[in-house]
């Protein structure tokens, strides 16, 4: 048996490299029968290690990036609204008079990430087309912390979450609408005192499609499957308004996954394991999923998670199926039906 | 082994845009994110190992105002001891040379055996801060070092210097003695929220040009022997031509120029 209470046993625990390999997905949380969350010890062993500085370069890198420049993928704040480019966005003002009507909180990888720009871009397409009144915070806005929470790193997290609850209450808004699961969660679950409500963006969509105040004229004749991110499915229940916008899609054939919802296969991409060089030399689960896809005749995997189009496009690539097998955000899905 | 790491704050501008400001004599530093010179992080990570190796006190010393104290605790938060900040109105405008001064006033109080300081700089890139407080110090030096191990009960140190295509050039020296790191000597450790917290409750001691014995004329500015006139940016040459488009785009119109020209 271990003791919790024995420091040496833990440190001895935390030394094992396979710590690092828990994706935080929930699926061990989800199933426990005696409604445990095994993960958290996981969580916990890393953050001995972390209070001891002992992690791989490229996690020391990003956590250090968070602290300097609100994002972990080593990007000034300077280049934080490159992603915009040229559409026109409303930028935010604290504490101003009149209400917006949605903040959006953009992840830190919808903005620096050449490919997930896309999906960001998408996004401001899809709610100017249903004439939502939105705006962003711009160059001030921070990494939510999801991530570094999963590392290990309580600390810089505590900083996140004491941060971003003033920065975002300071803004005169009716609610946020995340556009990453991983910002979701944390959003809603796990800061102290915010005082807006939390959305994530397919919630918003699905109403907004539902009051037929967003209108869909493009046809997207294709076999569609949905992959469900972990942080919105198995740890938000949010399983429904994806699929409710995927299939009012026109055109669109959609397919389940074997493994859908409460039963989605991860695609490795949380718990910080953007950064972290997996010590497993399986499959990866991500290849395991396009395989599926591929047995499944979808020819598009819709996703709603920037971590997930990053680990799926890629695992398209290694199988060598990427000419065939497109992976997509809904929103870009959406965009271009509009 | 009692050991002093020199440390700098340093902008960032590996990402970012860089600026000729008004003066023509800075750059436009308001949209940069500031950190630890990159060779001074592998300067404390060396020492705090040698530390761990084989005990002593590591005491970390910067020159600049109290936003210098963050990259100070963040070495304070690995394993340095002490920590000494030179601030002085006299230091503004100092030379490679006129900080080697104020350096070595600091650091001849101290009880040392090793100093170390990174390499160069990356905003100034000067590289003479290591040579020339050594000589002020009247100690040996060695530059461009990526590998150190200390010899004879901490009497001397044996050294490898970077040289062109990663050849090392060995030397060994006595102690005490000042050692300009080489990045990639290490890996430098994480630096934990809850350790940078901790660290700032250790006291930084602040040195002004007088504490350290220095006359205002000798320091900064007025004691440099090189003055800073002007930056200018190059010259955008004709040969060059820059590709427009998204990454897809941009990096077949790269390969499809390199396959013209005969290069791959």
């Amino acid at each position: 048996m271990y003791d919790t209470r024995n420091e040496e046993r833990l440190e001895e625990l935390s030394e094992r490299p396979e710590i690092w390999d828990c994706t935080t997905c929930y699926t061990c949380a989800a199933r426990c029968p005696k409604g445990l969350e095994p993960l958290e010890v996981l969580i916990g062993l890393r953050s001995i290690q972390i209070e001891e500085g002992r992690v791989q370069p490229t996690v020391r890198d990003a956590l250090e990036s968070i602290f300097k420049d609100g994002n972990p993928w080593g990007s000034p704040r300077a280049k934080r609204l490159d992603w915009v480019k040229d559409l026109e966005v409303k930028i935010l003002e604290p504490e101003a008079e009149e209400t917006t009507d949605v903040l959006l909180f953009i992840c830190c990888t919808d903005a620096y990430d050449p490919r997930v720009m896309k999906v960001a871009q998408a996004l401001v397409k899809v709610l100017d087309a249903a004439g939502v009144d939105f705006g962003l915070i711009g160059e001030d806005e921070s990494c939510c912390g999801s991530e570094v929470r999963r590392l290990g790193e309580e600390g810089l997290f505590e900083m996140c979450d004491e941060e971003n609850v003033e920065l975002l209450n300071s803004f005169n808004v009716n609610r946020i609408v995340a556009i990453s699961p991983h910002c979701y969660n944390t959003l809603k679950k796990e800061y102290h005192g915010l005082k807006h409500p939390v959305l994530h963006y397919t919630e918003l969509v699905a109403q907004l499609l539902e009051d037929g105040k967003l209108q869909l004229k493009g046809e997207l004749p294709k076999v569609v499957t949905y992959h469900d991110p972990c942080f919105l499915g198995k740890q938000n229940d949010i399983y429904d308004e994806p699929r409710y916008i995927i299939t009012r899609i026109p055109g669109v054939e959609f397919r389940e996954f074997d493994r859908c919802r409460e039963r989605s296969l991860c695609c490795e991409g949380g718990g910080g394991k953007m950064w972290v060089e997996s010590e497993s030399k399986e499959e990866r689960l991500a290849e395991i999923r396009v395989t599926d896809a591929k047995e499944l005749g979808a020819e598009v995997i819709a996703v709603a998670c920037p971590f997930c189009l990053l680990t799926l496009e890629d695992a398209t690539k290694v199988k060598g199926i990427e000419e065939e097998m497109r992976v997509a955000d809904i929103l870009e899905l959406l965009a271009e039906a509009l | 082994m009692n050991m002093v790491v020199c440390v700098k704050r340093v902008p960032d501008t590996a990402e970012s845009e860089v600026h000729i400001d008004a003066s023509g004599k800075d750059i436009e530093k308001s949209r940069l994110s500031f950190g630890i010179n990159e060779c001074d992080n592998y300067a404390v990570e060396e020492a705090i190992q040698i530390k761990e190796r084989l005990g002593g006190t590591v005491t970390v010393i910067s020159l600049g105002g109290k936003e210098n104290d963050e990259v100070i605790r963040m070495a304070l938060a690995k394993g340095g001891d002490e920590a000494i900040r030179l601030e002085d109105d006299a230091f503004a405008g100092g030379d490679g040379f006129a900080v080697a001064k104020a350096l070595a006033a600091a650091i001849k109080g101290l009880e040392y055996d090793i100093v170390f300081t990174g390499a160069l700089a990356d905003d100034d890139g000067y590289a003479v801060v290591p040579v020339a407080l050594a000589e002020l110090l009247g100690v040996p030096h060695a530059t461009y070092v990526k590998k150190v191990e200390i010899l004879e009960d901490g009497k001397k140190v044996k050294v490898g210097r970077e040289l062109e295509g990663g050849l090392l050039e060995f030397l060994e020296m006595d102690l005490p003695c000042v050692l300009g790191i080489q990045t990639g000597i290490n890996e430098p450790r994480y630096a934990s929220f809850k350790g940078i917290k901790q660290a700032a409750k250790k006291e930084i001691a602040i040195k002004s040009a007088a504490d350290l014995g220095l006359d205002p004329s000798e320091v900064g500015e007025a004691g440099s022997w090189a003055v800073l006139e002007k930056f200018t940016l190059p010259v955008v040459g004709e040969m060059a031509e820059i590709l427009e488009g998204d990454p897809d785009e941009t990096a077949a119109k790269l390969a499809a120029i390199l396959k013209e020209k005969g290069l791959v």
